[in-house]
């Protein structure tokens, strides 16, 4: 999600030399489960993903007004193995074609990003920085919360780990293109549809061939990775950091990164209002799942944190929704 | 209930025990009887915590709420046993759902009377501080033994390897006070307060991996992470359950220098961290005194425990939840 201006670059085996980073934060969300009006998820609860991107209330030292992108899957679709592809750098809340089309689709799954960026000369807001990445006709789209410190230090040694095919889709500046490349790189067929544990593979993959980059070039401090990746039948998200809780000197993000970036999720029937308020409805057997930077309620009590360093699957299967959370030791 | 009988009863309360009648006089004049049938809601978990209550009689239930519209009873309370401190202590919400099982007699203190209480210069206010500690240590040791059970088979061994451990890692100095100050859990301390902090221990580094703590050992020092996390765990063979994470301004291993009861949890490191080792002889000095270090002491000590225990309510709900 961090995007660097070229030439920009730190010192590499301190990671406490001056200089300026593009602090930006984001947030994230993934839905997979019942046909849902994406706009039961970007604006009716009273904390949706739309209002965190002016009125986050976790990490509120950034607001997200650097873009929104959504990539949604409906069966019922012309071509319904393509996601709907929506990626804006006009601010959400006011985006009245945005808000219309929330109402007319209802995906069955959906990968969302509002995009943050705190006010700097060198921030660069522009269509090719815009999440969730995706290349071509691939299945996989991502979609990123985080930065990669001292990313323009260690970007083009991660070239010799990104298929020659999928360096030349790369468009953008930020981090989080990258990572997604590096995770298409890991499965037998970029484009093909992977079986769930194989894209959860790799994207455990990616996150090492990350640290390995990161040591060979002597970056030790605090980055945190929370993916959202989906494929339309399953999602693959991570709250995780690199060398969580070391900071270079001076540090703009500190106030931010101190805690571990936030990810949430609730799981039941389907996501509906009750009460006056919304929350998952009870079931037997898991229907619908939402992972999200945040709880898209005031009322997060059904709603529950996702452990830090873990990664977090969900895959619709005909009984229902498959879940499973584990620890992610990269 | 008149004044007289209202400190007669606030003195029967365990959290209350030995407080002098002046002290409980002044807190039977701030607060309020009520009496609330059987069925009604008190509070919702998650809600703006209002006030604190202390159950003179009847009974009072308290629950968790689950996604899917679900909820898991915690606890039972009744005559003597106080509720809804806990989050008057961080100003977050309740963090459990409160309702009235049997018609109940209850006396409530409003958050401003109780943030008064707390804020006197007066042995009392100090006292109090320290049994609201030991109270949130307490609840912090019922939760983490239900996440125990879970996993079944008693804790392994091994203390004195633990503390071997601990004593090969490389001392060094502190870190650079600007740091320190931008952590949250320091905003309160003056610079020379701070600086008496900083240097009543000692400084190490440890690499990731490394067990600091073994559950249910005693502890000899309360650690404070200043760089990396340290995880706090209950480990059973191959399963383990993470209770919490210590990141930087967050301490552990100090429940034990509070009430003697060995470690609730594990400690080890899942970064490469540095650490403040704040002995226990040190750590007895801050909480036991009453000078202003010692007031920021008993608030930081405080808050932490109230967020070692919310943290804990989060993987007690995905336990519960099953998902």
């Amino acid at each position: 999600m961090l995007a660097h201006r070229a030439g920009r670059s730190r010192t590499a085996n301190s990671g406490r030399a001056s200089g300026h980073y593009d602090p930006w934060v984001c947030r994230v969300l993934a839905y997979l489960g019942r046909p849902l009006p994406v706009r039961n998820l970007l604006f009716d609860p009273d904390n949706s993903l739309v209002r965190q991107s002016y009125s986050p209330r976790m990490m509120n030292t950034f607001l997200n007004l650097a873009g929104f992108g959504m990539q949604a899957w409906d069966p019922t679709s012309l071509r319904p193995e393509d996601p709907f592809t929506y990626r804006v750098t006009t601010l959400p809340s006011f985006d009245h074609n945005l808000r219309s089309l929330s109402s007319k689709l209802a995906p069955t799954c959906l990968i969302a990003h509002v995009r943050g960026v705190t006010y700097s000369s060198d921030a660069i807001v522009t269509d090719s920085n815009l999440h969730p990445f995706r290349f071509g006709d691939a299945r996989i789209v991502l979609a990123h919360n985080g930065h990669l410190r001292q990313f323009s230090s260690m970007r083009y040694a991660l070239v010799e780990h990104v298929r020659p095919g999928l360096v030349r889709h790369i468009e953008g500046n930020t981090d989080s293109e990258w990572i997604y490349a590096l995770i298409l790189s890991q499965l037998d067929d970029p484009y093909g549809l992977p079986e769930t544990r194989e894209l959860a593979d790799a994207t455990a993959n990616a996150l090492r061939i990350l640290r390995k980059v990161r040591a060979g070039h002597g970056i030790d401090t605090s980055s945190p990775v929370n993916l959202c990746v989906g494929t339309g039948r399953a999602v693959v998200a991570t709250r995780f950091s690199f060398d969580y809780g070391w900071y270079p000197g001076e540090d703009e993000m500190l106030e931010t990164d101190l805690p571990f970036v936030s990810l949430w999720y609730t799981i039941g029937g389907e996501f509906a209002e009750l009460d006056g308020g919304w929350q998952m409805t009870a079931s037997n057997t898991p229907r619908s799942a939402i992972i999200a930077s945040e709880p898209l309620t005031t009322d997060d009590t059904t709603w529950l944190e996702v452990p830090e360093y873990s990664m977090l699957t969900a895959e619709v299967t005909a009984d229902g929704l498959e879940f499973e959370t584990r620890d992610l030791d990269v | 209930m008149s004044d007289e009988e209202t400190v007669e009863f606030l003195a029967t309360v365990p959290l209350l025990e030995g407080l002098e009648d002046a002290y409980l006089a002044e807190l039977a004049r701030s607060v309020r009887r009520r009496t609330v049938r059987e069925g009604q809601l008190l509070w919702r978990q998650g809600d703006r915590a209002r006030e604190m209550l202390f159950v003179v009689a009847g009974g009072v239930s308290v629950s968790q709420h689950l996604p899917g519209d679900r909820t898991v009873e915690m606890a039972e309370v009744g005559p003597g046993d106080t509720l809804g401190e806990i989050a008057l202590l961080d100003g977050g919400g309740n963090t459990m759902s409160v309702r009235v099982t049997e018609e109940a007699t209850l006396l409530a203190l409003d958050r401003v009377d109780f943030a008064a209480l707390l804020a006197r210069q007066h042995p009392a206010a100090f006292t109090l501080k320290r049994r609201l500690a030991a109270l949130t240590a307490a609840r912090l040791r019922v939760l983490v033994r239900r996440l125990a059970l879970s996993l079944g088979d008693e804790p392994p061994g091994g203390a004195a390897g633990a503390a071997e451990a601990f004593a090969d890692l490389e001392t060094c100095g502190p870190p650079d006070s600007k740091y320190v100050r931008r952590m949250a859990t320091f905003h309160e301390f003056d610079p020379l307060a701070l600086w008496g902090f900083l240097t009543a221990g000692t400084y190490v580094r440890c690499p990731a991996g490394r067990t600091l703590i073994v559950e249910g050992a005693p502890s000899e020092a309360c650690y404070l992470t200043i760089n990396g996390a340290v995880e706090k765990v209950l480990v059973r063979g191959d399963c383990r359950i993470r209770v919490a994470l210590a990141g930087p301004g967050t301490a552990f291993g100090y429940e034990d220098l509070i009430d003697g009861g060995g470690s609730p949890f594990g400690a080890i490191s899942r970064e490469r961290a540095l650490l403040l080792v704040l002995p226990r002889d040190q750590f007895d000095r801050l909480f036991n005194g009453e000078g202003a270090g010692s007031r920021v002491f008993l608030d930081v000590i405080q808050r932490d425990l109230v967020t070692s225990l919310r943290q804990t309510l989060r993987p007690h709900a995905r336990l519960a939840a099953s998902v």
